[in-house]
């Protein structure tokens, strides 16, 4: 084990988790709290890296007065002069990057609302083929798309605190604003959940029909959920594009939705901390693999093979042995629950 | 106009097997992707292990195999899940599960082969076998692919017909996917049906795949998974309950690849690396015009309102 | 008098069958209304159509809104539940993993809570959200089903499960309740103690109500009025004491 650079292996996880946690907090609320069978993570994720890494890469060249008809961000000369020109102006940086997360919220969000509209009307069990192939156009279309770098996509993305020169102490800040973002999304996550509202969602969930007799607006309150869980993943595709600095077709594949899953059925379903958990854990697998794949040195069958089975194995066993997670879905938390213990106390 | 037709052959053999396994179990079963995947990949190793030549030989035992992967999937998870309760949308969940592994798994079989043989499993060359003739009609050369695949359509077709409308075993299928728990009462046996269905099923969807092998220029792992989305568009069209509508569906689909494409192409300079969009459109147009579970997927809900007369 | 509801010649096939066939029948404001009938006789079908499951092939069903009739039907189940109809199934559809508090606290109306923006300030939903749990700890209590308060639909029997349907609907501010077999598997004195209790909401609050029950020896005994459904068809109809001496409905029942 020499040389294991163990800060920049808890780095790198916890950035990974951070990322991964919003993913699956926010698939947690829509599949495990609403019911919304959403194979097409991936598709809100990829919209949200691809806002903010064209929304960047064209914005800094022009405000440096590049010309962008000449030398578009995609080519070898638009990299080159990202990669002078990125990490100047760390007010610039730093506006691009809220912008970004602002913009990648509501594209992302508003995407999802729109797909609501095909999706509800061919209840739960098609929801997930339809996200799931969405998520493939889309990644057909990046491939085929010049203007965002078709398969090779856009690279040299300047961070937001590009402009710091030890790498050690940028990524280390990175890592807080994407932690400060996990917690946000934790926090709404949180206080939807333990509201009214998050028993609505719970009630659509378990039986749609009843809460439709209920008075609960089902096809609204589905939209609603897409909306919220959308625009949050968007997000996460933000700090993800920034945290690579270049984004490709090929990061947004069917896979990044099943590992999303994976984590929630193993953390389990319905319970955010249990998202939490999960995405901790897996992530954590993950770095192990990369940090110790090398050493291991070549064999005849890919660790990452093995990963992928494991991934899947684990949600089929999960699924039969342990259906309800690590953590089981716990009742909401109103002030009602203190009602009930006053009243059981008389 | 070869291709079209040719095209219709695989998405038909595709889809039938997903439409009739959906009616009979109602599992949304994504393991099939891993089915013609796997049938090809029987062919494969086949051709590139062992040897053979003989496409007769790849398709009967890509029937047994994947078949018999059909049952295990079906007895060792989908029945699982089903006695525990769990909603359908979970054991959807799990056959994705599955679909991943299998997916990973057949990766793992081509750098083991790879290993043995060096040969390149994970892009496999065209096989061409020794048992089907070509034929040459007038100014038309039939290929080896598409010989195979029509006369396998047809025996496909033809025997799904026989099997589901002149024998006991047909008309049980038919019962459970009406009514599973009658079907049962009238003394059905559901479990044993249901795994001959799943064998059906995946038995024919691998036959599929084996032709594939004699007609895609290079064989992939993820063969299977490229196709998902047009053979779930024709089951959607086919309603997930219809044989002929997803007949009919696989020869829409056909179309708006081959010719549709073509068309768009030539007069509006679409790139034809966009033919997947127009299948999404067509699984678009399909949901939201005819819902394979009704409007509202079998929610009481009426998004078009109807006209009140006060 | 006024009628709170109106089914006005109301006929729904499926295929070629007639779950409905002309069905016209009328439930007063207040009123205590019993609706009978062998299995497969339409009854569930005609709560389908009432609830907005199903629009009706012919005819209307028209209900009361503040001084006017309106027509309901073809209104979405959500939509007739706001204008003030509840309804409950024969095989309990409860929210399966939610506790007993929570199913009682989900129907309400108009909770602040359910806002997204104002459900990220439990301030703004507190006192209703503390409002609506005393009430609910209220029902509890006079159905004896407190010790279940926190306990998952799961846990609980069949009776307990019918009993909580009810109380589910008793939760909204409804005016019209459509009751489908509200004491099936609910054991004789505590069926009597639910059908006391309907009555003094009705007499109370202003409720109305129409059951579907098969135990008619104790439905009889507490409705006004009773409307016998047969093959889709109204059989007869009239005060219990009425129709139990109906010939034509003591040989539908024998003949089924």
């Amino acid at each position: 084990m020499i040389g294991f650079d163990i800060v920049g292996f808890i780095i790198s996880w916890l950035t990974l988790f951070g990322i991964y946690a919003i993913l699956s907090l926010t698939l947690n609320m829509e599949s495990g709290v609403s019911g919304v069978t959403n194979f097409g993570k991936v598709v809100f994720y990829g919209i949200g890296a691809y806002i903010s890494a064209t929304l960047t890469t064209y914005l800094i060249l022009m405000l440096n007065g590049v010309d962008i008809v000449e030398n578009p961000p995609y080519n070898i000369n638009g990299v080159i002069l990202l990669g002078e020109l990125g990490s100047k102006n760390p007010v610039l940086n730093i506006g691009l990057f809220i912008l970004s997360v602002f913009l990648s919220f509501i594209v992302a969000g508003f995407v999802g609302y729109l797909l609501s509209y095909p999706i509800l009307r061919v209840g739960p069990e098609f929801v997930g083929f339809t996200l799931l192939s969405t998520g493939e156009l889309l990644r057909i279309f990046l491939l085929h798309f010049e203007p965002v770098g078709a398969s090779k996509g856009l690279m040299a993305i300047p961070n937001p605190l590009g402009w710091i020169p030890d790498s050690r102490v940028r990524e280390t800040l990175y890592l807080i604003v994407i932690l400060a973002f996990l917690a946000l999304t934790y926090t709404v996550m949180k206080r939807l959940l333990n509201s009214p509202l998050g028993r609505t969602l719970k009630s659509v969930r378990d039986d749609e029909t009843a809460a439709l007799c209920m008075g609960k607006h089902v096809p609204k309150i589905k939209a609603l959920v897409l909306f919220i869980g959308s625009g949050f993943t968007g997000v996460a595709g933000t700090l993800l594009s920034y945290y690579f600095t270049s984004v490709n077709p090929n990061m947004f594949v069917p896979s990044v939705t099943f590992n999303a899953w994976a984590m929630i059925i193993l953390g389990g379903m319905g319970n955010l901390t249990g998202s939490l958990l999960g995405a901790a854990l897996i992530t954590l697998v993950d770095r192990l693999l990369t940090f110790i794949t090398p050493l291991l040195g070549i064999t005849v069958i890919s660790p990452d093979y093995v990963r992928w089975i494991i991934i899947g194995l684990l949600i089929v066993v999960v699924l039969i042995v342990n259906p309800r997670g690590i953590l089981p879905e716990k009742p909401i938390k109103t002030p009602a629950l203190q009602q009930v213990e006053e009243e059981l106390k008389k | 106009m070869v291709n079209f037709l040719q095209y219709i052959f695989f998405y038909t053999v595709f889809s039938l097997p997903l439409t009739l396994s959906y009616r009979t179990t109602k599992v949304i079963n994504f393991v099939h992707a891993n089915f013609i995947t796997y049938g090809a990949y029987t062919a494969v190793f086949l051709h590139g292990v062992l040897g053979n030549s003989s496409i007769v030989i790849a398709a009967f035992l890509a029937f047994v195999i994947v078949g018999g992967m059909a049952v295990l999937d079906n007895l060792l998870v989908f029945t699982q899940l089903q006695k525990r309760g769990s909603s359908p949308a979970m054991v959807m969940i799990s056959s994705m599960g599955l679909w991943i592994a299998y997916r990973y798994l057949l990766y793992v079989l081509t750098d083991i082969m790879h290993f043995y043989t060096s040969k390149n499993f994970v892009s496999y060359g065209r096989i061409t076998y020794s048992d089907i003739p070509s034929i040459s009609l007038a100014e038309f050369n039939l290929s080896q692919a598409f010989i195979a695949s029509m006369v396998a359509t047809i025996l496909v077709v033809s025997s799904l017909y026989l099997i589901l409308e002149k024998t006991r075993m047909g008309r049980a299928m038919r019962a459970i996917s009406d009514n599973a728990t009658l079907a049962e009462i009238s003394g059905i046996p559901r479990n044993l049906v249901i795994n001959l269905t799943w064998f059906l099923c995946g038995g024919i969807t691998a036959v599929g795949g084996v032709l594939w092998t004699s007609f895609s220029g290079a064989i992939t792992p993820e063969a299977g998974d490229s196709m998902i989305l047009q053979v779930f568009t024709i089951g959607f069209i086919g309603g997930l309950a219809s044989l002929l509508r997803t007949s009919i569906g696989a020869i829409i689909i056909a179309f708006m690849e081959n010719i549709g494409i073509a068309f768009l192409n030539t007069y509006l300079g679409v790139p034809v690396s966009f033919r997947p969009f127009l299948t999404f459109i067509a699984l678009l147009t399909t949901l939201i015009l005819f819902p394979p579970l009704g409007a509202g997927g079998g929610l009481p809900y009426r998004f078009r309102k109807r006209g009140l007369s006060q | 008098m006024s009628n709170i509801l109106e089914v006005r010649d109301v006929a729904k096939f499926f295929g070629g069958i007639r779950a409905l066939d002309g069905v016209t029948l009328s439930i007063p404001h207040k009123g205590l209304v019993g609706l009978i009938g062998p299995n497969g006789s339409g009854k569930t079908t005609l709560f389908n159509v009432i609830t907005g499951f199903y629009v009706p092939d012919r005819g209307s069903v028209w209900f009361r809104e503040s001084n006017s009739m309106v027509r309901i039907d073809g209104l979405n189940p959500n939509e007739v539940f706001r204008k003030g109809i509840v309804r409950t199934f024969q095989t309990p559809r409860l929210f399966n993993s939610l506790t007993v508090l929570e199913n009682l606290l989900v129907t309400p109306v108009n909770q602040i809570g359910e806002n997204v923006a104002k459900a990220l300030y439990v301030k703004s939903w507190r006192e209703q959200e503390i409002e609506l749990s005393k009430k609910a700890l209220g029902l509890l209590k006079t159905f004896g089903m407190l010790p279940y308060v926190n306990s998952r639909i799961s846990e609980l029997s069949v009776s307990h499960m019918k009993m909580l349907e009810t109380m589910r609907g008793l939760m909204t501010p409804a005016k019209l309740y459509l009751l489908d077999e509200p004491t099936a598997g609910v054991d004789y004195s505590m069926a009597r103690e639910l059908f006391t209790y309907i009555k003094r909401l009705r007499d109370e609050q202003n409720l109305s109500f129409l059951i579907i029950e098969h135990r008619i020896e104790i439905l009889m005994e507490f409705v006004d009025y009773v409307y016998v459904l047969h093959n889709g068809r109204l059989l007869s109809e009239g005060k219990p004491n009425e129709v139990t001496s109906d010939p034509k409905v003591i040989e539908a029942y024998i003949g089924a």
